[in-house]
């Protein structure tokens, strides 16, 4: 299990992102998220996703972003091929060149290309957040505009559950080989699922008792052991946040020229080569990935 | 003891988990504890220990639900009608399993948790935390995930965040059944020095019977859901073959000073000694 699994938490750092509230950081991302989904425009996504590497090289958190970024890519070049010979796209749709039952389309070329650029922009905007912020933090300054404070407990057992519930599915896999039954594999992990869970519930009982018994969960003022605090620069991350992402949702909606779809044509080389090199890339990936999680 | 204030009273008290026709998990329990009093907890798993314990703080009957006869009464309060949350001012709990017991990220977060719940200050907070991780011995810890703390270090941390919410009463269910001999020491140590020099209540449901022998003011014997035997360690270990029976352990000495008398090696008067210093003072004479 162990090899698989890629811890996506903070990276301890001290970048000026670092030092920023989790709140404008958050509020970015959310700003991104928007703007990739209001747009299909190659340059504007392209753009976005290199800001988004800028941010992840200057606060330092390239190691780790790179081991992520080396799941999602090859996953996400699927979308190419796929879309490519199915667009999620409005017909007609021109055919650029086709080999037995396949088509590859013009429009499909395009619509895989701008959702690559459009999960890998989403995706490094909120590594960049995650990566840079204490998850403490987070939560901290998300109560702080209102969330409520049971589910805010909710997220933080929850992460804290996953490295443990890790390790559990590592003692139950142990016991299994000790009992000569399958041990590596997904054929042993299916097995180890009902004591890894049950052992989960009878956890989460104990610790609601364990929580009751130190006034979890009652009503009246609460405070807050973990300070978060806004400088002015936050407050102006915050103002950006809401201005620059928000202009440019607004103008790649109104902007009707945007739209390259037709406009971009893509040779039957460029076309064949990029979907041949994103199936392949795809199919080492799961090569890899097969062989280690048979291993693990 | 009598001159101390009775703090926790039992009248008549039994629960049933299920519905009132299983068989309850104690059965019509008069308990009275003493301020300042070291009460250890012996029966064998099963025998109603964790029950009667999470009645003192009120978690029986408000948060798990059964059928509750009979009254708690801590400190003036029927935990019937007071909330958990206000009995936490009074009772900390620890329990057996402490990787159970905690959820958060950092050991000083850990140990806020409750007092966030009362609405401590910021500072209060702060200089809580660091009084509490001085009597557990975890000062220098503050920021460490709790889950990447040994078994006795967690432990001593759950003991911490109970502090934390200064209890008057300190409740503990087997607290060194998944630590170490090292671990164990440590926790001992706490509980002994919390009732020794903060006057704090204790009752702890143990295994150990050699280590309640020597601290424990009170012990406490129970089977099926009931109190047998309730006195001093010296009282309740002369009950030789009554604890046998139950299938209980009891300190070497006395089970010693019993064989000796039943080989008709020596008569040793009951109550017999249950630690090795009082074995050591009684002996003296004999041999």
């Amino acid at each position: 299990m162990q090899g698989i699994v890629i811890p996506i938490t903070m990276v301890p750092g001290n970048s000026t992102i670092h030092r920023m509230n989790p709140l404008p950081k958050l509020l970015w991302t959310l700003g991104i998220l928007a703007l990739s989904f209001s747009t299909r425009n190659i340059a504007v996504l392209g753009v976005a996703f290199l800001i988004g590497l800028l941010l992840v090289f200057y606060s330092g958190i390239t190691k780790a972003y790179v081991r992520v970024a080396m799941i999602l890519f090859p996953i996400s070049l699927t979308l190419i091929t796929l879309q490519s010979i199915a667009p999620a796209f409005p017909r007609p749709w021109t055919a650029i060149v086709g080999f037995g039952p396949f088509t590859i389309y013009q429009e499909g070329i395009y619509s895989g290309i701008s959702l690559l650029l459009r999960i890998m922009a989403m995706t490094t905007w909120a590594m960049v957040t995650i990566m840079t912020s204490h998850p403490s933090d987070i939560f901290t300054s998300l109560k702080k505009i209102g969330m409520p404070y049971v589910l805010n407990f909710i997220f933080v057992m929850t992460l804290q559950l996953i490295p443990i519930l890790q390790s559990e599915f590592g003692i139950v896999l142990n016991a299994q080989k000790s009992r000569a039954m399958k041990g590596s594999g997904f054929g042993a992990i299916l097995p180890s699922m009902v004591p890894v869970f049950v052992g989960a519930i009878e956890r989460v009982q104990q610790l609601s008792i364990s929580l009751e018994s130190r006034a979890f969960g009652s009503s009246g003022q609460k405070t807050s052991f973990r300070q978060v605090r806004m400088a002015f620069s936050d407050y102006v991350a915050l103002f950006l946040g809401f201005l620059v992402p928000g202009a440019a949702t607004y103008w790649v909606i109104v902007d009707k020229s945007l739209d390259w779809s037709h406009s971009m044509v893509f040779s039957p080389a460029f076309a064949i080569t990029l979907v041949l090199g994103a199936t392949i890339g795809f199919l080492i990936f799961v090569f890899f990935a097969i062989r280690a999680a048979l291993s693990a | 003891m009598s001159d101390k204030k009775p703090i926790i009273e039992f009248k008549g008290v039994t629960f049933w988990y299920g519905g009132a026709n299983d068989k309850p998990a104690i059965k019509n329990i008069n308990l009275t504890i003493h301020e300042g009093e070291y009460v250890a907890l012996l029966g064998l798993n099963g025998a109603g220990k964790t029950t009667l314990q999470l009645c003192i703080n009120g978690v029986i009957p408000n948060s798990i639900m059964g059928e509750f006869e009979g009254e708690v009464i801590v400190y003036g309060n029927d935990t019937y009608d007071t909330p958990v949350r206000e009995m936490a001012k009074f009772v900390g709990m620890v329990f057996d399993n402490p990787e159970f017991q905690l959820s958060q990220m950092s050991v000083a977060e850990e140990i806020a948790l409750g007092m966030e719940s009362l609405g401590f200050s910021y500072d209060e907070m702060t200089k809580t935390i660091t009084e509490v991780l001085e009597i557990v011995g975890l000062r220098g810890l503050e920021d460490r995930s709790p889950f990447g703390l040994s078994g006795g270090q967690q432990q001593r941390l759950s003991i911490a965040s109970a502090l934390a919410m200064r209890p008057k009463i300190l409740v503990m269910d087997e607290p060194t059944s998944n630590v170490d001999p090292i671990g164990k020491e440590e926790i001992f140590a706490v509980a002994e020095q919390l009732n020794r020099e903060k006057n704090m209540t204790v009752i702890m449901a143990e295994h150990e019977v050699e280590v309640m022998a020597a601290y424990a003011d009170i012990v406490v014997v129970m089977h099926e859901g009931e109190i047998l035997l309730n006195g001093t360690p010296e009282e309740v270990f002369s009950n030789v073959d009554l604890i046998h029976k139950l299938g209980l352990r009891m300190p070497q000495v006395t089970e010693y000073a019993h064989r000796l008398n039943q080989l008709n090696l020596a008569s040793i008067k009951k109550p017999y000694p249950v630690t090795l210093d009082s074995a050591v003072e009684r002996f003296k004479d004999i041999l």
